[in-house]
């Protein structure tokens, strides 16, 4: 009988438009589309700050008005530039508010004295930090050019600039490619899952209960022989079952992001997560994952039994999703590990344990405890949904 | 056959319940010690005014809703301790009656057809008999959601006909429905009685129960205030039509 309500419950579901939108279309394009108008974006905006010819604007004494040439004659590599000369440095703060200059350099007026005292002189840079990308550029010349004068004291001097770097520093990381990885980004795949989880159940929640109930065939099928707790579980197994399914239909995007969009250029990065990307991670995924989507139905259905509206169900789940959300969050910050006690925190739990899946570095031990607990909940959840449907009170409307 | 015994129900009152009723008592009783019983091969009407407790009696005997106290036999077999036994028994049928929107009268019929243990043969027997009856097999294929009124409820006639069962339960069946539609449903009615089936219906319209009933029980706050064969009711009626009487036995039990 379960399997006979099941299968009534998944063809219909299936032919709800607003549930396939959640369930499939969404997660399978959200992804890749984000992530290509990401990178494009992103792309074309280094493209573009790099390709701006950048309007430099340099205050001046005339003790050292040798500076503004020497900017002017750095390397081409380094980009285009046009310098502009300056007496004020009042102006040039105005011109760069009125984006006429990306940038303006105050030259103190001992410049070329403390350049032969070998005295640090201070100059004041002047940027716009709304204008992205332009102080990067600022640096990359002044830095040049303090290269460039260093290189002229070294030499009168005399001095070897290696005799002034006692020690250097070669730093190895011990953790392989995978677990720096899995431990930088592993928190972002579990996030998405739990996003789209609870998203994919919320809808065929409510509309396999609310719905039923404000369609009034709820009525009817409860005077059918077949037990309550048969009609639940074969109502669950499509929540459960579309909870899954948007899930997996995220791990499809972000495959075909992948694969076939290509947004992972770097081929280091790739070979990284080929190695992540095993069968046996997302075995071990998905007996995390199951166990919390059937935690997320159940905490669901309970409510969708007692909404009398389409409406009202939804104004009680949306706000339960923020509450998901925010454990889920956890896997984005950095020392935030797995342990016996972050292993019993439901939902935070499936999110580190994922995340150390990802690294490769996951405790057996700590995996089977957060399984274990999320499949008690789980089962609480089921038996808390279970005697809330059997209150004839929230049966009919 | 179904036979009611001392049947009572009692529903909490919420805070807010008790607020707009403007009460302190924590209980309310929709069904005060009713008893009667339906016969084979006759229809019985429940007949009340809105809000007599009609339906919550409707729902007790389809097992919707469990009884505070008293009993109720449902072709034999008592509903309150075997619910899932006596439910094999019934066909359910109210005005209100939803359809799944999105799937076609044949995935309905088989869907219900399933649920109550219909065997294969049986139901390609019946579906295509009631089929038939019905004139439903030019929209058998179409989805619920673009079927009119009338086709909608000959599906529903079709979804609680579909297991043959003993005992029919009709709850407000013709409620917001045209005349031609509900002409559907009273044809249905005198078919079961025709096919000696036990029949309960619930009305509040005079005019329907005349038509159909050989037995009647006026309920009014959730007590029966007449009861009888539609035989005798006419013959003692002491006003001038059906529906002065149904007022004047409800009128003089009001502050009962």
């Amino acid at each position: 009988m379960i399997a006979t309500i099941f299968k009534k419950e998944l063809k219909d579901t299936l032919r709800d438009r607003r549930t396939l939108m959640t369930m499939i279309i969404i997660p399978i394009f959200i992804f890749p589309v984000i992530m290509t108008v990401f990178l494009k974006v992103s792309e074309g905006f280094a493209e573009d700050v790099a390709k701006k010819t950048v309007n430099i604007g340099i205050v001046v004494t005339p003790e050292n008005m040798n500076f503004a040439k020497t900017i002017e004659n750095l390397p081409k590599i380094l980009g285009k530039k046009k310098v502009y000369v300056y007496h004020d440095s009042a102006t040039v703060q105005k011109h760069i508010q009125e984006n006429r200059l990306q940038f303006g350099v105050f030259v103190p007026a001992d410049f070329a004295k403390n350049s032969i005292e070998n005295k640090t002189s201070k100059f004041k840079v002047f940027y716009n930090a709304t204008e992205m990308g332009m102080k990067d550029r600022a640096e990359a010349f002044l830095n040049t050019f303090e290269e460039m004068e260093k290189a002229k004291r070294y030499k009168a001097l005399k001095v070897d600039p290696a005799s002034l770097s006692p020690i250097a520093f070669d730093y190895r990381n011990v953790a392989s490619d995978k677990e720096t990885v899995g431990k930088l980004i592993g928190g972002f795949l579990p996030y998405l899952f739990i996003v789209f989880g609870f998203v994919g159940c919320m809808y065929p929640a409510i509309d396999l209960f609310t719905g039923e109930k404000e369609r009034g065939t709820l009525e009817t099928l409860l005077t059918t022989p077949v037990s309550r707790l048969q009609i639940l579980l074969g109502k669950m197994g499509v929540v459960v079952l579309s909870g899954v399914m948007a899930a997996t239909f995220t791990l499809l995007g972000i495959f075909l992001s992948i694969e076939v969009f290509q947004i992972v250029k770097d081929p280091k990065l790739l070979e990284i997560i080929h190695q992540i990307l095993t069968v046996k991670f997302i075995l071990l995924m998905y007996l995390l994952l199951i166990p919390l989507i059937v935690f997320f139905a159940g905490v669901m259905i309970p409510i969708t039994v007692y909404a009398k509206s389409f409406k009202e169900a939804q104004s009680i789940i949306t706000p339960l999703n923020m509450l998901m959300i925010l454990p889920a969050m956890v896997g984005f910050f950095p020392g935030i590990e797995l342990n016996a006690i972050t292993a019993c925190i439901p939902v935070v739990n499936v999110v580190l344990a994922t995340k150390e899946l990802i690294a490769g570095t996951l405790d057996i031990g700590l995996l089977l405890l957060s399984f274990g607990v999320m499949t008690s909940l789980a089962l609480l959840a089921i038996l808390f949904s279970y005697k809330r449907f059997d209150r004839e009170s929230n049966l009919v409307s | 056959m179904i036979e009611v015994k001392n049947l009572r129900k009692e529903f909490e009152l919420s805070k807010q319940q008790r607020k707009e009723l403007a009460t302190d008592a924590k209980i309310a009783v929709a069904v005060d010690d009713v008893s009667f019983n339906c016969e084979a091969g006759r229809i019985f009407s429940l007949l009340g005014p809105n809000g007599a407790g009609k339906t919550t009696i409707m729902r007790m005997l389809s097992t919707l809703f469990k009884p505070t106290s008293g009993s109720i036999t449902i072709g034999g077999i008592d509903a309150i301790a075997n619910p899932q036994e006596a439910r094999k028994k019934i066909g359910f049928l109210t005005g209100s009656t939803g359809l799944y929107a999105r799937l076609t009268p044949n995935e309905i019929i088989e869907y219900y057809a399933n649920l109550y243990g219909v065997s294969k043969a049986d139901f390609t027997e019946r579906k295509n008999r009631l089929y038939d009856l019905l004139d439903m097999n030019q929209f058998q294929n179409k989805r619920i959601g673009k079927l009119s009124t009338g086709m909608k409820q000959k599906v529903s006639i079709c979804r609680t006909m579909i297991h043959d069962p003993e005992i029919v339960i009709f709850d407000e069946p013709t409620s917001g429905l045209d005349v031609i539609t509900a002409e559907n449903i009273i044809k249905l009615i005198r078919d079961c009685k025709d096919q000696g089936k036990t029949v309960i219906f619930s009305s509040h319209i005079m005019s329907e129960v005349d038509l159909l009933c050989d037995d009647l029980a006026i309920v009014h706050q959730g007590k029966i205030v007449h009861q009888g064969t539609m035989e005798n009711f006419r013959s003692e009626m002491q006003t001038r039509n059906l529906t002065a009487e149904f007022i004047k036995i409800i009128n003089e039990n009001k502050t009962a």
